[in-house]
């Protein structure tokens, strides 16, 4: 039904030979019913998590609200430090945004069939984690309340942003991604909310989930524009993969800060949104796998796929941090050199240096190992640690060029205050109690996907039972 | 007072609420106050609203007058600057004097008068202390009746304590302020003829009552290195702004100054020095024998200052460079005048009224003086000052006294000029003068201080007219007549106090005692302008410290900000330890001034009471003292706004020396040169005039009048001691403060840093709404409206010069506080990015007037703020575009360069380098 509309139907490989991409022989039905049964039943746990991350959510409140009416004054940001903690996290969100699409749209025009069990949950955490990064630029303007300058809108003064800058191209390109973003995750949620809507127990639900279904009756028509439209967002969404976090990487590299000043920033931030995002990925998905018995349409093929391609990026990663680090050699500068060969790796915040090191470059090597690959407590961990080392990196990359810059005097150390961690703990509560009402409203694979794969895996063993 | 508060909003929103309803039909665009008023029939000549008039008045430190020159906004002084006619001052204003005017502002004033807990008044006050009445109390002939004055020279003043006498023949009369000297004689120098100038234990270029003067003198001899250059040798036992100055400075503890300038004497007469340093000062010096200075610390006892005068002497200088003259101050050399024959006279039961005016000296005294409980004793107390102080806790009647900007009065400069203490605004607070608590003493409650002046200026000849009264008040003083010179005095025996005795016991240290050099001896301790200035040596701000070198601080087993106990027989003080590079080992340096207790709101919690450990009045230095880590103490979180002080072999603060300067090699290793680039800079920006800068660090000595003058001028806020602990202090012009050369002894060189005003301005580029800009005529503008706050700009800044605010600095400001900024230059909210605009005001005052008067501008007629306060003409600005102006002369030196200059930022500040004149013949160390 749909293979006419998939850019090279042909036959759908397994990501590996020894694992299957599905377990057991479920029916179109047992598997809808799976998925959507969180939709109607909650447990105590979920309330439990629930409960711990609107606590979360309360707390960012409470000191985005502080922030805003008293200042930035009560971050520990400085001069010279003046970006700090809230542009890290910046950075950090909007990099695990980037595995959603990456894995949904990228690996779609791929044609990788795996993608069809985790791109829901991907495309989910994308969205939630740009909703985070977007707070932070905001959140950190002196004065939050003028951020609509950044934007070009026809003033009737006349005044534009500068062009010039970095920033307004950093607004346009994050609004842009979490647009393409959104409505791709829409749009592939359509025929979900269809069988939610279809299965729904109660008649608030129907209409609920009806709303948002938009009329889908799963019609072949229907099919065949949705498909086009859907690998046509994905077209659209791929070069933003790469473009956004080669904006953001602007934000620094066009200042001629030691440290920020490198031409190797665009891809360099690029390949470590993807690695933070798949971790970020995994540490959502082992748990939803495991408390949701998902492990049939979520299985080692899965993990394996993510694991390598995890190591793959951690690999690069490295090489950007022999190439940086070299260059600064290289450069002769005095400035430079002293950035990344005294203040990063022996300076006030060696410790960070060294620990993200261990996590980004070292940890990842595991994943030699396929035993490893499959084992769901050293992804999680190394999953954790990747994310913790992402978020050193950035913290490095932005308060160790700016604490210890050209003129000697002015160095200073920064301090976080305890609004700087509370929003940090808070955008973690944020994420968490956006992705739980996700898991509990929205069903949290993409149903229709798994079916197709399911005849495709049918099809395929029927041919092969037929050869023999 | 929460309580209070809440109720206070509360009601006063509802009466607000109704107020607003109601009026709202009512209130146009102005405020129609309550009286009825008239408008100027015929407008003051000086006056037109919105246009600033400048008045010269004088300020008195330590009893000696520095002229000064005070704008006035709409009748509010906003601006305290140097008056170029005055001897003291040659335009220039010190830290001080710059600050004071803070001071008239101060919410914490004291506002009324009081007698005992009760609220008084004035009238009062003079009744109970009119002679009818003092009288059944002091005696006739008032031998109960004792006053202490702060020193003074005022002629005004001697004359009312000669009328006093003759009501009161009996009456004691005593002067007293720390830093006073009390000496007979006085020495005065001409350091703009001396080529080779040795300081022992002198910071003669930042402090004293003639210290702005001398540091233009020595300066002078500096500016071009090639012509002439004089040479500096200091031996301190502390850091000071003179010692990181000199071409050779020797650590000398205090128990070594005496012997020093003893084998310096022999050395002179020929005998075998007792170090190569010795040897080769005395080679030097009496090579320029007639046309050197030899200058010993105001503060070392009596016997070295003898010694230095038998060197002078010795040299043939005396009469040259160096000469004596008669103190003017009242009571100078009179030992029945000073604080501590008051002391044993308050002892005795004698005494009955003691009356104080200005001075704190409850609390500016040695502890072991015990000041404030003979005080207390005293059945009569009464103090007049400008805080409920110590003193003013001590005394029974309180009256507020008036700042100096609110009153008439004369004083002295250092070399005798008369000199003018002129009003700027009638009493803020209602305090009264020195000169109407005296007249009340007299019997005469409604002085007018005015006519007073007038007639005491007639009677001492200085104007007879009132042409001649106008011709003064308008200079501020007198010119001529100074002070007729002296035989110089014959030197003492050996003091007893400070013999050389071998380095105490094992724990012990020498102590010194210093003028704060914010604060001075505590009387500015409320001045936030002045706590939030970087110490121009330790760069700490809102506190004092015991300072150590790096040596003694690892003996003693203290780092920065671990607190020393400091025990000196039964006096002890807890005070946090500086690590200072360059201190004398074994020798710690307390500045006063701090741990008030006063009703002072900004004073108070700040540092310790260096009075504590301080012996006598006389006596700056103590020996064996004992100093361990307290132990229980918690650390003390300094607010340092230098923390790094080497350059990291970096080259932003250039220096050579002179004999390498003058030789073939060109001393700058990178010249400046324009960035390729395919544009013309010059069609770039289409003015005439191009605002550049040029600074010499060559003469900059860090004393950091600047950084005051550019507070004051640009209403920077104070942020405070827990801010400038996160590095948000707002000061757009700050000195960097660099060492060289290994941290026992280190070379100093400090460099003025500002915004550069590059005419590739990194900042510009990046910030995203287009709120800095280049103007047409080069400056780097900053747009506060526009700016969001991003702080992108600062993160771009190589230099680090832009500040951001960080909350709302001004929200909390008092009535009162808020009248001493400048209305020419916007207050900053909260959230908007600031930094140095070469004081745009001033720029477009200037091209406005010059507009009116038809002509065109030229480029030196404009001053920056920084410019007008700089002792050493260090700094000077102007026009790209005139060539023969001195600030592009100076650029021509070979010496000249701009900071980061490889970044092609093209900065408009250039820099001169340090040129050093060191002494060949000493090779090694300084």
């Amino acid at each position: 039904m749909s293979a006419a509309a998939l850019p090279s139907p042909g036959i759908a490989q397994p990501a590996s030979d020894e694992w299957p991409l599905m377990r057991g022989d479920p029916t179109d039905a047992s598997l809808t019913d799976a998925v959507l049964a969180p939709l109607w039943h909650s447990s105590p746990a979920w309330w439990a998590l629930f409960a711990f991350s609107a606590a979360g959510t309360l707390l960012l409140l409470g000191t985005v609200a502080y922030t805003v009416m008293v200042g930035i004054g009560t971050w520990g940001n400085n001069i010279p430090v003046a970006w700090a903690f809230a542009i890290t996290n910046f950075v950090w969100w909007i990099g695990i945004g980037h595995a959603g699409t990456f894995i949904s749209a990228f690996l779609l025009l791929l044609n990788q069939k795996w993608r069809g069990s985790i791109n829901r949950v991907a495309e989910a955490m994308t969205i939630f984690a740009l909703v985070n990064a977007a707070l932070f630029p905001l959140l950190h303007l002196g004065r939050p309340w003028f951020f609509y300058w950044l934007v070009p809108y026809p003033a009737t003064m006349n005044v534009w942003p500068n062009f010039k800058s970095a920033l307004p191209w950093d607004v346009a390109a994050v609004t842009t991604y979490f647009t393409v973003s959104l409505l791709f995750w829409f749009l592939g949620l359509v025929p979900d909310l269809a069988s939610a809507r279809d299965r729904a127990p109660t008649l608030l639900r129907r209409r609920v989930y009806g709303v948002f279904a938009m009329g889908w009756r799963g019609s072949g028509f229907q099919w065949q524009r949705y498909r086009v439209a859907y690998v046509l967002l994905a077209g659209l969404a791929t070069p933003l993969v790469i473009s956004v976090h080669s904006v953001v990487s602007l934000d620094f590299s066009i200042a001629q800060l030691p440290g920020w000043h490198s031409t190797i920033f665009p891809p360099y931030f690029v390949v470590g949104a993807i690695y933070s995002g798949l971790a970020m990925v995994l540490i959502l998905l082992l748990p939803v796998r495991r408390a949701f018995h998902l492990s049939g349409i979520i299985t080692e093929a899965h993990l394996n796929a993510i694991a390598k391609l995890m190591l793959a990026m951690g690999l690069m990663l490295a090489y950007s941090y022999v190439i940086e680090t070299f260059m600064a050699w290289y450069s002769a500068d005095a400035a430079e050199r002293y950035t990344y060969l005294v203040g990063r790796p022996f300076g006030p915040y060696a410790v960070a240096y060294w620990i993200m090191t261990v996590l980004n470059v070292l940890s990842p090597q595991l994943f030699w190992s396929k035993r490893l690959r499959t084992n769901t407590a050293a992804l999680f961990l190394v999953s954790v640690g990747i994310l913790t080392g992402m978020w050193m990196e950035r913290f490095l990359i932005i308060v160790t060029s700016l604490n210890r810059d050209f003129l000697t005097s002015s160095w200073h150390i920064y301090m976080p205050t305890w609004v700087d961690w509370g929003i940090l703990a808070g955008s973690f509560g944020l994420f968490g109690f956006l992705f739980l009402l996700f898991l509990r409203f929205v069903p949290s694979v993409a149903i229709s996907e798994v079916k197709s794969l399911r005849l495709e895996l049918a099809s395929r063993r029927r041919a092969e039972s037929s050869h023999a | 007072m929460t309580d209070h508060d809440d109720e206070f909003t509360r009601r006063a929103f509802l009466k607000l609420l109704g107020a607003s309803i109601a009026l709202a039909g009512l209130d146009g665009c102005s405020r129609i106050p309550a009286e009825k008023i008239l408008p100027y029939v015929t407008q003051p000549p000086e006056f037109t609203p919105g246009i600033p008039v400048h008045y010269a008045t004088s300020m008195v430190i330590d009893g000696y007058a520095t002229g000064i020159v005070v704008e006035s906004h709409d009748g509010r002084p906003t601006k305290v600057e140097g008056n170029p006619a005055h001897p003291a001052s040659l335009g220039a204003a010190g830290i001080l004097e710059q600050a004071s005017l803070l001071q008239l502002y101060d919410p914490d004033r004291a506002r009324t008068a009081r007698a005992g807990k009760a609220p008084s008044t004035w009238e009062t006050f003079a009744s109970a202390m009119a002679p009818r009445t003092l009288r059944q109390r002091v005696g006739t002939r008032g031998a109960g009746l004792a006053l202490l004055l702060e020193p003074t020279a005022s002629p005004l003043i001697a004359s009312m304590l000669a009328s006093l006498r003759t009501l009161y023949p009996d009456m004691r009369v005593h002067f007293y302020a720390p830093f006073a000297s009390s000496a007979r004689t006085i020495p005065q120098y001409d350091f703009r003829s001396a080529d080779v100038i040795l300081s022992v234990g002198s910071n003669f270029l930042a402090e004293g009552p003639f210290h702005l003067r001398y540091a233009r003198e020595f300066a002078d001899r500096r500016r071009s290195p090639l012509a002439g250059m004089n040479r500096l040798y200091v031996a301190e036992p502390g850091f000071t702004v003179t010692g990181g100055t000199a071409d050779h400075r020797l650590q000398c503890r205090p128990t070594e100054t005496e012997p020093l300038l003893e084998s310096l004497r022999a050395a002179l007469d020929g005998h075998a020095p007792q170090s190569e340093w010795i040897a080769a000062v005395a080679t030097d010096l009496r090579a320029h024998a007639g046309r050197s200075v030899v200058i010993a610390g105001e503060r070392l006892d009596s016997r070295a200052g003898a010694l230095v005068t038998a060197i002078n002497d010795a040299l043939d200088n005396t009469g040259r460079t160096v000469w004596h003259v008669r103190s003017p101050l009242l009571g100078a050399g009179d030992p029945g005048a000073t604080l501590t024959s008051l002391t044993e006279a308050l002892r005795g039961a004698g005494i009955d009224t003691i009356v104080c005016v200005g001075g704190n000296p409850s609390y500016a005294t040695p502890a072991s003086l015990e000041f404030s409980s003979v005080l207390r004793r005293v059945p009569n107390v009464v103090y007049a000052g400008l805080y409920e102080n110590e003193t003013a806790r001590d005394a029974k009647w309180f009256v507020p006294t008036a700042h100096y900007l609110e009153t008439w009065g004369d004083a002295r400069a250092y070399d005798g000029t008369y000199s003018i203490v002129q009003p700027l605004v009638q009493p803020l607070f209602g305090g009264k003068s020195v000169i109407e608590v005296l007249a009340a003493l007299a019997g005469n409650a409604a002085a007018d201080p005015l006519a007073m002046l007038r007639a005491s200026s007639n009677a001492i000849g200085m104007t007879t007219d009132d042409e001649g009264w106008s011709a003064a008040l308008r200079r501020g003083f007198v010119p001529g007549a100074p002070l007729p010179r002296e035989a110089t005095p014959s030197t003492p025996d050996r003091s007893p106090e400070l013999r050389p005795e071998p380095a105490g016991a094992a724990g012990t240290i020498d102590v010194i005692f210093e003028a704060d050099p914010r604060v001075h001896d505590g009387s500015f301790s409320n001045n936030g302008w002045l706590q939030e200035l970087p110490d121009p040596v330790t760069k700490l701000t809102w506190d004092n410290a015991a300072l150590l070198s790096p040596d003694t601080a690892k003996r003693l087993g203290v780092a920065t900000g671990d607190v020393l106990r400091l025990a000196h027989g039964s006096a002890t003080l807890q005070i946090a330890a500086l690590v200072v590079p360059g201190q004398t080992n074994d020798v710690a340096t307390l500045h006063f001034g701090y741990g008030r207790a006063g009703a002072e709101s900004v004073a108070s919690g700040v540092g310790g009471n260096a009075n504590r450990l301080w012996p006598a009045t006389d006596r700056f230095a103590l020996t064996g003292v004992m100093a361990e880590r307290a132990a229980h103490a918690p650390r003390r979180e300094f607010a340092i706004t230098q923390t790094h002080w080497t350059m990291e072999g970096r080259d932003q603060a250039r220096s050579d020396t002179l004999e390498h300067y003058g030789g073939a090699t060109p001393i700058a290793p990178v010249r400046q040169h324009q960035p390729l680039t395919i544009y013309d800079p010059q069609q770039r920006l289409g003015s005439p005039l191009q605002w550049a800068m040029t600074i010499d660090l060559g003469t900059c000595i860090g004393c950091s009048a600047c950084v005051v003058a550019c507070q004051a001028e640009n209403n920077i806020p104070i942020v405070g001691h827990d801010d400038v602990v996160k590095s948000r202090e707002m000061h757009w012009l700050r000195i960097d403060r660099y060492l060289e050369s290994g941290a026992d002894n280190p070379e100093v060189i400090t460099q003025p840093m500002l915004c550069q005003q590059c005419e590739n301005a990194p900042c510009e580029y990046v910030c995203p709404v287009g709120a800095t800009m280049h103007s047409p005529d080069g400056l780097n503008e900053m747009v506060y409206n526009r700016c969001v706050g991003t702080r992108f700009c600062s993160n771009n800044c190589p230099y680090k010069v832009r500040r951001f605010n960080w909350f709302d600095y001004n929200a909390e400001l008092s009535v009162t506080e808020k009248m001493v900024k400048n209305p020419d230059v916007t207050v900053r909210e909260r959230g908007v990015m600031e930094k140095c605009t070469f004081c745009v005001q001033r720029i477009r005052e200037a091209e406005i007037s010059a507009g009116i008067a038809g002509r065109p501008l030229r480029g030196d007629e404009v001053k920056t703020a920084c410019q007008q306060a700089c002792p050493t003409n260090a700094i000077v600005f102007g026009s790209l575009s005139e060539r023969d102006s001195e600030m592009m002369q100076r650029r021509d030196e070979p010496r000249s360069y701009s900071v980061l200059e490889q970044l092609g930022t093209v900065p408009r500040v250039q820099y001169l380098a340090r040129i050093r004149n060191p002494n060949p013949s000493l090779e090694t160390g300084r």
